[in-house]
């Protein structure tokens, strides 16, 4: 069954503990980053990246962003759904260039995680020239911007229970 | 001379923006979701293409810069543009510090940090949210309790601190997207 709240589940956030209730007096907040994570990783119409590609994406960048826990959360996904060979291009961190859609699409999520200024309009004009639309171009960006974003609340809120231990 | 500035830099999108004429239902009800002031923007428009992920994302990003209590509005605005330094996003950077200057009305204060760095920052409260935001933007993985250690000295209490993580983590997403999706404006030589 998928977790109400992937980044509680991650952390052993128990409900009804101090950083349970403090998350709950930002609703909003806690509800979108799950929507978000909902929408980018599983949405009911995934266009033309399909639900593999995407967690293979969402994958790649927690594993560039060293968040190992993220990271196998991703790889469940992929695993559920029987993708393993894009588990293995997505787990390749050699750096070298492979043919294909994945490995290209893989390609850009590392240039966003990264190093997102060195993203150009010639970049943006080959994922068009792979037969990405408009929209899948932003729903990717989204998604592996979105990424960075669940990497630094988990660390924050992990920093954060870490305070309470202590 | 730094490249970081809180003149108004221009953004061109990659993609073409949604027409709000044209806009599907869809489009228009995620654009609903977005900040007011901010939904009629280039940077949104193109965003709105793909109106699912926006949706959320928007709302997400409304309620990180505008949720009533806790970390005051000033402060969100200087972590977000400590952040879009860090990850040098100058479009970003611009958008923030100037809000951070109107909020606060330490202009001066900003356009240093702009120039010189948040080292030179020397208000105790705005320089532990500076290291912390630089940090947790830059080595999330090393962040433990003790980096929180100086945001308690200056008084934050819970929810100040988890609002903090919030804009930082939000800038994360906000400062990609935006040097992704779109060309920063080249400064006019001055």
């Amino acid at each position: 069954m998928t977790p109400d709240d992937l980044v509680e589940d991650l952390l052993g956030i128990a409900p009804g503990s101090p950083l349970a209730e403090l998350r709950r007096r930002r609703p909003e907040a806690r509800a979108h980053a799950q929507g978000a994570y909902r929408e980018l990783l599983m949405p009911e119409d995934p266009g033309n990246v399909s639900h593999a590609e995407r967690a293979a994406l969402a994958l790649r960048v927690a594993l560039r962003e060293d968040d190992r826990a993220l990271a196998a959360r991703f790889r469940a996904l992929l695993e559920a759904a029987g993708a393993d060979e894009a588990i293995m291009l997505a787990e390749d961190l050699s750096d070298g260039i492979m043919e294909g859609r994945l490995p290209a699409l893989l390609r850009y999520a590392e240039m966003v995680a990264a190093k997102p200024a060195s993203v150009g309009q010639d970049t943006i004009d080959a994922l068009g020239a792979m037969g990405l639309t408009p929209r899948d171009i932003v729903a990717v960006t989204q998604l592996v911007s979105f990424v960075p974003y669940q990497v630094r609340l988990i660390a924050g809120l992990r920093a954060m229970q870490g305070e309470s231990a202590a | 001379m730094s490249r970081f500035t809180m003149e108004e830099v221009g953004w061109t999108p990659r993609i073409p923006p949604v027409e709000a004429g044209t806009a599907t239902p869809a489009q228009l009800a995620a654009l609903e979701a977005c900040p007011p002031a901010q939904r009629r923007s280039t940077y949104f428009l193109t965003l709105a293409q793909d109106p699912a992920s926006l949706g959320e994302r928007g709302a997400l990003f409304n309620s990180v810069m505008y949720a009533p209590r806790g970390l005051p509005r000033a402060d969100r605005e200087f972590s977000t543009a400590v952040v879009s330094m860090a990850n040098g996003c100058v479009y970003c950077t611009s958008v923030h510090a100037r809000r951070f200057a109107e909020l606060s009305k330490q202009r001066e204060a900003m356009q240093r940090v702009l120039d010189e760095g948040h080292a030179v920052e020397t208000d105790p409260r705005r320089r532990a949210i500076a290291d912390f935001s630089e940090k947790l933007t830059l080595t999330p993985g090393a962040v433990t309790a003790a980096d929180l250690a100086p945001l308690r000295a200056v008084g934050m209490d819970d929810l100040e601190v988890l609002d903090l993580i919030h804009s930082v983590a939000m800038f994360a997403n906000a400062n990609r997207l935006m040097q992704s999706l779109g060309e920063t404006e080249k400064q006019a030589a001055s």
